[in-house]
């Protein structure tokens, strides 16, 4: 039987993905989840497992293209055991859509801006039938923001129009469908828009399209999407299962909805949550923000190279940019004598060591910077518009390098619920995690807080840049042994301590110099005064 | 010297004390206060003595009133009253002794005394009024549990207008016992009673014995009791209880008119409330909404930073299971390991008079009031093999379905081993199976478990032996 391998949704805002490597080429045989393929969204960088055992007979996607998720990028034959699960039946059973020869692509209304949370269809440019190029507009939209044309995705054929023109849809919800290559829709013949309409109705129901050819008279063999989620072994309850049947929720959009149930399972609240959300058109909670696609061109010359940048480092360019042009930046530094935690840190790393965790100062710094948060919980806040959205929860960003050039912010869940070897083990995790590409959105998204560590590479103190939509960074510098004045019995002496500098980034629209400084003071003093029989 | 710990916990029952073992077990320095023998009252005064007392009960009803069926003859049988409560008395210093080795393996340290909170972080120890030392504690989690709840009107004297705990621990069997209130401990001791020979009458309130559970099984066990000759009054108000000698005159009120009943014995079973006096909560301005401690059941933290509360104390739904589970996610939370939150509607809740009853989830009134569309299955045990072949054909398994998910919204079990069938539902609910799951796992013949599998098929017009 062949398999389709699709593009797949690696989050709920992410609309396209860029393949970036592949580790298979046509002809080689896989096995079930063994990586095929390496993918960069505007999110995170991931590898996605082949669904089966099989023999990939075509790949259709090439290394640096960009395309939209769903889109098929490969094919797989599995040994030609055709046997088709129970499972995949019941798939069949739901066709939201019917196939008609090539890939169906689902178009939503387009996000126009953070705060758009719906738009009106002012005019359909085409009609169900009609061919659409890529890029070619089919229909335009009215916002609250804006009026904007859409174009297509991808080429190929109208074949559904889910909603008419003067309708205000949620942004994210299906308006049309278009089918990507193979035959056109024939409507029912001579029939008029109503009935066409009421046609298309039905076949979502279940039946199935009548295709032709252009030249009409042949009819070509209809195939049913039998599509598998290839992104996880995620596992569905029956109720769930149930719940997305009736509300016509696909596998492929079941994949992009987070669990919360037992070991992260999509739960029934979870799911009846999100069709709520997208009743009311409430926003997404992650959010997008659209890297150029343009096509990359390299040119070499004898004195220069030129290097496309990759999905990341894009990423990190267009934060950096967005931090500067949004927050304004102050930077305060404080010494810290870390003489109790170095102490701690060589009596103690080889037992650590034997349960697993790499003793390090950071978990010992987020510690206290945790603690700084509780204290002055406007460090641990937002901005939006003239509002401050104080978070009563602290998701503790760690800034990760990621081979080669490239940086990415994951952050810990509810960090203030964590001791130290709790936050020692989740720093471990979540930057082995962001070094082999296995981070989720989830990891990236709803930040409070966040903490760069330069002292790695020996730098004394440095700037950060705020992660947005937070209000502070906090930059580690290294500790070095340096001798400092202290007061011993009334008398000043010299003594050698390892210090390390601390530097607060915070954006002044919010958090002015006192309480900047206050913070970094209590930071400091959690830190000189760490009580270690708490570890 | 003061001692320091991570978490001090006050209160040894089925709360605490599970909670203590799983923080001893995540390496947290633990300390489990409690003036009594551990256990609290589930393994002392509740769960462990009562079953043991209604075993005896359940063998000597058999013996009496079935053994004929089964071709058996017994002559001259009798029992011992006061052997049957030492039984029982001994199975529960047994267990709790059990208890306090686990407490000890898990490196969890045990303090014999009355605690007292004296801030978030320190509590003192009292023997009598005498202060004996002081401890000091990061985290402290309260879990003192409940206690049967009094009604002025009806002035419980421990003599002869009794509680749970006297009932089960009565130096003779008494002649008559009128049982005021018919949740679980009120028709479990009106069946234990009854089998003995004392005869019982029981006064409930509400329209209904064991009024929360779903109608129908609640009108099949009335049928039963009746039929052993229990008298019952529902929709009944008591007004009063008097003692005058060796009699309880009770006074109810039954469809406006007055009658008076008398008795050896009145057990008053018309509740719990949290114990939350005298240890101070109110000067920590700890924050108590009806006689139980108010917490945020996200993390069973109280209104107080670092000062948790788990169990009966917290109020409904008052059972060992309930506070076991929320120790343990209190625990975990405070280690940080983010645990999955306990499932409020997916809690089983147990009665072992005979016929037993055991139910999960909402009952057919509750789901209707809801809103849901229902789909319902039902399965008598008479239909049962397995039943039959052990003579225990009353009762039935009854689940209720959301017509338009399919979820399984509640199951209600009357009958032999009712209790023990339930486990099958919980799982089946917390995993959000639906019916099909439950009819496409193959269950083994003979079991009164295919019962179970029976009622499911039975909601969508797939059962095989009805």
């Amino acid at each position: 039987m062949k398999v389709e391998i699709v593009m797949p949704q690696m989050g709920e805002s992410i609309t396209e993905g860029t393949l970036i490597k592949w580790h298979k080429k046509k002809g080689d045989a896989v096995k079930k989840d063994e990586i095929i393929y390496e993918i960069s969204t505007d999110k995170v960088d991931t590898e996605i497992p082949s669904p089966e055992n099989g023999v990939l007979v075509d790949i259709k996607v090439f290394e640096q293209e960009t395309v939209k998720v769903g889109t098929v990028v490969a094919v797989l034959e599995t040994n030609g055991e055709a046997k088709i699960s129970s499972a995949e039946k019941k798939e069949e059973e739901i066709p939201s859509t019917t196939q008609v020869g090539g890939e169906i692509i689902d178009i939503p209304m387009p996000k126009m801006g953070e705060s758009v949370m719906e738009g009106t269809i002012i005019k359909w440019h085409k009609k169900v039938g009609d061919k659409v190029g890529r890029d070619e507009i089919i229909f335009e939209i009215s916002t609250d923001k804006v009026d904007t044309e859409v174009p297509s995705p991808v080429e190929g054929t109208l074949v559904e129009i889910l909603h008419q023109e003067n309708e205000t849809v949620a942004v994210g919800v299906s308006v049309a469908k278009i089918s990507t290559s193979g035959g056109i829709v024939k409507p029912k013949p001579e029939v008029g828009k109503d009935q066409e309409l009421a046609s298309l109705d039905a076949s979502r129901s279940g039946q199935d399209y009548e295709p032709a050819s252009p030249s009409g008279g042949q009819v070509h063999e209809l195939k049913v999407k039998t599509q598998r989620p290839v992104a996880s072994n995620r596992f569905y309850s029956p109720l769930v299962l149930n719940i997305a049947r009736t509300e016509g929720i696909s596998m492929s959009e079941l994949e992009t909805i987070p669990g919360n149930g037992i070991g992260g399972r999509l739960s029934k609240n979870d799911l009846l949550s999100y069709i709520q959300r997208n009743k009311t058109g409430a926003p997404a909670i992650t959010k997008s923000e659209k890297i150029s696609g343009e096509p990359r061109k390299i040119v070499s010359g004898q004195r220069s190279e030129i290097i496309p940048m990759d999905n990341n480092r894009q990423r990190v360019m267009h934060h950096m940019l967005n931090s500067r042009d949004t927050s304004v930046h102050v930077t305060a530094v404080i010494e810290v004598d870390m003489t109790r935690i170095h102490n701690f840190i060589e009596k103690n790393r080889e037992a650590f060591a034997a349960e697993g965790i790499k003793l390090t100062y950071m978990p010992f710094v987020s510690f206290a910077a945790i603690k700084g948060l509780k204290e002055f919980h406007l460090m641990n806040a937002s901005i939006d518009g003239n509002s401050i959205v104080l978070k009563k929860y602290i998701n503790l960003g760690i800034a990760v390098a990621v081979e080669p050039n490239g940086l990415i912010v994951p952050n810990i869940k509810n960090a203030d619920e964590k001791n130290i070897r709790g936050l020692a083990k989740s720093i471990a995790d979540i930057s082995n995690r962001a070094r082999t590409k296995k981070l989720v959105p989830d990891d990236v998204a709803d930040g409070t807080f966040s903490i760069t560590n330069y002292g790695v590479f020996g730098s004394l103190f440095g700037t950060p840049i705020i992660n947005q939509p937070e209000v502070a960074i906090l930059g580690v510098g290294t500790v070095t042994k340096k001798p400092v004045v202290i007061e011993v019995n009334g008398a000043d002496s010299l003594s050698i301590r390892p210090m390390m500098y601390l530097s607060l980034s915070h954006d002044h629209r919010l958090v002015d110099g006192m309480l900047g400084g206050k913070f970094l003071k209590f930071v400091k003093e959690v830190l000189e005064n760490f009580d270690t029989s708490l570890v | 010297m003061q001692k320091s710990y991570d978490i001090a916990i006050l209160g040894g029952g089925p709360g605490g004390y599970v909670a203590a073992i799983r923080a001893g077990q995540l390496g947290l320095k633990t300390v489990l206060i409690d003036k009594d023998n551990l256990g609290g009252i589930c393994l002392n005064w509740g769960c462990i003595p009562t079953k043991s007392l209604l075993k005896n009960a359940e063998m000597y009803d058999a013996m009496k009133n079935h053994s004929a069926d089964f071709g058996i003859s017994v002559q001259s049988l009798s029992f011992d009253f006061g052997k049957i409560i030492k039984r029982s008395r001994d199975i529960s210093d047994r267990i709790t002794k059990n208890v306090e080795l686990l407490i000890k393996k898990n490196k969890v340290d045990r303090i014999r005394g009355f605690g007292k909170l004296v801030s978030k972080n320190q509590i003192d120890i009292f023997d009598g009024d005498k202060k004996t030392e002081s401890i000091n504690a990061e985290k402290i989690i309260i879990a003192t549990g409940a206690r049967p709840k009094t009604f002025p009107s009806i002035p419980v004297d421990h003599k002869n207008v009794i509680t749970s705990t006297e009932a089960m621990n009565l130096p003779a069997q008494p002649k008559d016992l009128i049982v005021i209130g018919a949740g679980a401990i009120g028709v479990e001791f009106a069946y234990f009673y009854d089998v003995l020979g004392t005869k019982v009458t029981i006064i409930e309130m509400l329209e209904n014995i064991l009024p929360i559970e779903d109608k129908e099984i609640s009108e099949t066990l009335e049928k039963s009791f009746k039929k052993r000759g229990i008298d019952i009054y529902t929709s009944t108000k008591v007004e009063k209880a008097e003692v005058k000698g060796n009699q309880v005159f009770v006074t109810i009120e039954k469809d406006g008119k007055k009658v008076e009943l008398k008795a050896e014995k009145v057990l008053s079973a018309i509740g719990v409330t949290g114990n939350v006096e005298g240890f101070g909560l109110e000067e920590l301005g700890i924050e108590i909404e009806k006689g139980h401690i108010k917490v945020d059941k996200q993390n069973y933290q109280t209104n107080v930073s670092g000062v948790y509360a788990v169990g009966d104390v917290i109020g409904a739904p008052w059972l060992a299971h309930v506070a076991s589970a929320e120790g343990i996610h209190c625990v975990e939370t405070i280690k940080g390991l983010n645990p999955h939150p306990v499932d409020y509607s997916s809690i089983p809740g147990c009665t072992y008079c005979q016929p037993q009853v055991a139910s999960i989830g909402l009952t057919e009134k509750k789901a209707r009031d809801a809103g849901y569309e229902l789909k319902i299955g039902k399965f008598p045990f008479m239909a049962s093999g397995k039943a039959f072949a052990a003579g225990e054909r009353d009762g039935f398994v009854k689940i209720i379905f959301d017509a338009k998910y399919g979820e399984l919204l509640g199951a209600h079990i009357i009958g032999n081993e009712a209790t023990e069938l339930i486990a099958e539902i919980g799982i089946a609910k917390s995993m959000e199976a639906t019916y099909e799951a439950i009819v496409k796992t193959v269950h083994a013949h003979p079991t009164l478990s295919e019962s179970i599998m029976e009622a499911a098929a039975n909601a969508y017009g797939e059962s095989i032996h009805i």
